[in-house]
């Protein structure tokens, strides 16, 4: 029998991201004294996940003519009518509130315009200047402050944890704790806690090229699909068109290039060198992230690409010194990778950024599950089919807020902590052994096939055909993993074991989002389907759900509810402006 | 692409504080490759067992930080080719921190004095209150903003000599944000923190010796914010003793 280590607490944030950090000091601030709250992290506190990497910054109605109700409005466009209302409303409202908390307790400070009052700009797809910010650096900014606060509070803290496993109680009516890999040691740890808030933070890392972090795997999806819980939005995967192309066997690739280098003037060129975005778009390089993806897949779909399989980004015409003023960051970090963005060209392509799909939860960031909360990029519904640049964080922070009033309130009214069901908590240690008992090879190449196949497959653009290929590909690795092992004779930070352990996450997301692409027919922000390119009837907007039963997924379309307004319609006062920022 | 046929000899260290070893791997040379690749590859394709730790790829988080051929850097923006000209790398963990595993330095001691030197926010205003108008022209303002972009990787602090001669030294680091804190007009402990980055590993221990400024990747200037604090530690103490 594998010993498992125990450690019990009122309340368990898995997470230390915008999301988890915001969710300990509001648990904080809302539990009745006396009451234990512990954080859990993949890696580093602070260090792991995205928020960090924001860079553009953080949407909030702050006056000057913008309101919640046009934010709200601007949301809800964006998300092509999918987004569930409720939250797209409680996002936008809070966000104000949140802004304040950030400056004025936190101790964030953020671009200031010279009368005082903070500078916002516009993001694409937004109709008022929005944007607050710290230059180009906004998320580290919002996460060192926090991680500054948590780090001075009396909460426990379990770094470098994985958790692997919702364990239920026996009769499976609630959740009674979650199973964590100590990464230091390699050993099991379970945590009972009275409420859980998953907050792992998505991140549609089993692409061929993706943003995130590098230790975001669909952990906390996977989980709450064996846990049985609903997963919506599932083949919505936002892509950044700009990402850093520099060849395989690089970490670098992938990596965002700013939006700002198109704004500013930057050319995308094809492997000829030759302009392309105008065959597509009259805005060229300035239309919106789907449609620039969109067209630089189908430049390298006619093979117009550069040798690593790209295109290029071309700065140089605009002035190299006037690149290197401007943006300084971006042309740094290209030189320290080897490249000169302001005065040469730079491969560039398409690379998954965020994912707007995860588990369904309500306003409150409740589940089905009694116990459990979800909150930022692991909750779906509040950006619906696309999410607008400044909403990510804008999102973790007011839900992980939220997360920790709700459960700071809601255990008040539980009694003790619940004995998880054995037979789930052997199932989930058996399932981590798994790789330990078999004969070990090599991970990378199996997680290399399925990112081929994911944007080969399910990619930026796709039809039944192509997916229904992907969905053989993937459950062809899925299977041949379940027979590659892992060295288990020293368990102690044992990244390959991990490895082994992101990619069975990544496979079981993956066939999520296949069955869930292949469900939609029809065409949605983030979702292009070329054998069914229309939008669809709005006023017939569904969304997909994803469930797992036994071992076997399911999918079904539910009716999106307009419990705020229906397509055609707006809750802007009457002649209010369509748009409040100046013509470009 | 081209795949230059060149070899990099690594050598690496190995284990636990209890038992470290250098093992050396050959590892194949790329066109594009930082540091962090070549030690991503022996974990891959090589050593399975190989641990260190990385996050975000682009010089945010600060995780992958290590020693390269002796010096500490970001291994994700660290480009081989200018630390590997001879085609030789040596790579440890961070200094002056314990050793987890193999390239894992424990983090813990140097976040313990970021919290032991009050580098946190003391709140003077809450969410209901407006912002505060103070704008970046503001010279005190202006100060802060010359170290607020610290991304905490703890560089400064495995580069500096005297935080490896006084494990009670708080490090650059830590004293660089409490310095940013004495010039927010919006922080309300300014004592607290001023007697907490005063004390037995306070500020006075530095020698300005400058490597915290010289191996910063993001070319703050720690050792100018510490300058910053003596002054203001000594004007208080000064002040302290007129006032009694």
């Amino acid at each position: 029998m594998v010993q498992i280590d125990r450690h019990d607490t009122d309340i368990l944030i898995i997470g230390t991201g915008g999301a988890g950090l915001f969710a300990a000091l509001h648990a904080q601030q809302s539990a009745p004294a006396g009451t234990r709250i512990t954080i859990a992290v993949k890696g580093l506190i602070g260090k792991s996940g995205c928020t960090r990497m924001v860079q553009g910054g953080y949407n909030v109605a702050l006056g000057g003519g913008d309101t919640v109700e046009r934010h709200f409005m601007d949301t809800i466009m964006g998300g092509k009518w999918l987004p569930n209302q409720d939250m797209a409303w409680k996002l936008c409202e809070q966000a104000v509130v949140r802004i304040h908390e950030l400056e004025n307790e936190i101790g964030c400070y953020f671009d200031r315009n010279p009368d005082g009052t903070l500078h916002q700009k516009a993001f694409a797809g937004q109709t008022a200047d929005r944007t607050v910010h710290k230059g180009d650096l906004t998320g580290i900014e919002i996460i060192s402050r926090l991680m500054e606060q948590v780090l001075a509070r009396p909460v426990d803290k379990l770094q470098e944890h994985r958790a692997i496993g919702l364990i239920p109680t026996r009769d499976g009516s609630a959740l009674a704790g979650v199973l964590f890999i100590d990464m230091r040691t390699g050993g099991f740890r379970l945590v009972r806690a009275k409420t859980v808030l998953m907050a792992t933070g998505g991140g549609p890392t089993m692409y061929k090229y993706n943003t995130p972090s590098g230790d975001k795997t669909m952990d906390g999806l996977a989980m709450a699909l064996r846990a049985g819980l609903e997963l919506r939005d599932m083949e919505m995967v936002q892509f950044h068109p700009t990402g850093l192309l520099a060849g395989d066997h690089t970490r670098m690739t992938g990596t965002v290039l700013e939006e700002g280098l198109r704004g500013a003037g930057g050319q995308l060129l094809n492997g000829a060198e030759n302009r392309f975005m105008f065959d597509y778009d009259p805005k060229g390089e300035r239309a919106t992230r789907d449609v620039v993806s969109r067209a630089i897949y189908a430049e390298i779909a006619k093979n117009n690409t550069t040798d690593n399989g790209g295109v290029f980004i071309s700065m140089s015409h605009l002035g190299p010194d006037h690149v290197r003023a401007k943006f300084p960051g971006m042309v740094k970090r290209c030189a320290d990778s080897g490249f000169d963005l302001a005065g040469g060209l730079v491969e560039v392509v398409p690379t998954a950024h965020y994912f707007m799909g995860g588990v369904v939860v309500d306003a409150d960031t409740r589940t089905a599950m009694e116990g459990l909360y979800v909150a930022g990029e692991d909750a779906g519904g509040a950006h619906g089919s696309n999410r607008l640049g400044g909403n990510g964080v804008a999102n973790s922070t007011v839900y992980g807020g939220v997360a920790g009033d709700v459960m700071g309130a809601d255990i008040r009214q539980m009694g003790a902590l619940r004995d998880p069901c054995p037979e789930v908590l052997q199932a989930e240690v058996d399932r981590a052994l798994h790789p330990l008992s078999r004969t070990p090879g090599l991970v990378q190449p199996m997680r290399h096939a399925l990112q081929e196949a994911m944007w080969e497959d399910v990619g930026v653009m796709r039809n039944a055909p192509g997916m229904e290929r992907g969905l053989t590909r993937i459950a062809d690795i899925s299977s041949e993993l379940m027979l590659v092992g892992v060295a288990g004779d020293d368990l102690a930070f044992n990244l390959t074991w991990h490895d082994w352990l992101n990619l069975r996450s990544l496979c079981d997301i993956s066939e999520a989002i296949t069955l869930a692409a292949l469900a939609r027919e029809n065409s949605r922000g983030a979702h292009y389907r070329e054998d069914f390119p229309e939008t669809g009837d709005l006023d017939a907007s569904y969304f997909t759900v994803v469930t797992q039963s036994g071992e076997a997924l399911d999918v079904r379309r539910d009716p999106v509810q307009f419990t705020k307004v229906r397509p055609g319609e707006t809750i802007m006062p009457d002649g209010a402006p369509e748009t409040l920022v100046a013509a470009q | 692409m081209t795949t230059t046929p060149n070899i990099l000899r690594v050598t690496v260290q190995r284990g636990t504080a209890a038992a470290l070893r250098q093992e050396t791997f050959d590892v194949p040379a790329y066109e594009n490759q930082t540091v962090l690749d070549v030690v991503t590859w022996i974990q891959q394709m090589a050593d399975p067992t190989l641990s260190y730790r990385f996050a975000c790829r682009v010089g945010m988080c600060g995780s992958c930080a290590m020693m390269v051929n002796g010096v500490p850097r970001w291994t994700c923006r660290t480009h081989v080719k200018k630390v590997a000209a001879d085609g030789e790398l040596d790579i440890g963990p961070l200094r002056n921190l314990p050793v987890i595993k193999d390239l894992v330095a424990d983090m813990d001691p140097f976040f313990d004095k970021w919290v032991a030197a009050e580098a946190r926010h003391h709140p003077s205003a809450e969410r209901d209150d407006d912002f505060d108008p103070v704008t970046a022209q503001d010279p005190a303002r202006a100060e802060a903003d010359l170290g607020i972009e610290c991304i905490n990787c703890g560089i400064c602090y495995a580069a500096c000599d005297t935080v490896a001669g006084n494990p009670d030294y708080l490090g650059p680091a830590a004293l660089q944000r409490a310095w940013t804190l004495l010039n927010d007009s919006r922080d309300a402990d300014r004592d607290g923190i001023l007697a907490a980055v005063s004390g037995k590993g306070g500020c006075h221990n530095c020698h300005s010796m400058g490597s915290c400024a010289q191996y910063c990747p993001n070319d703050l200037n720690p050792m100018r914010a510490i300058a910053g604090l003596k002054r203001e530690t000594v004007r208080a103490a000064w002040g302290g003793k007129r006032d009694a």
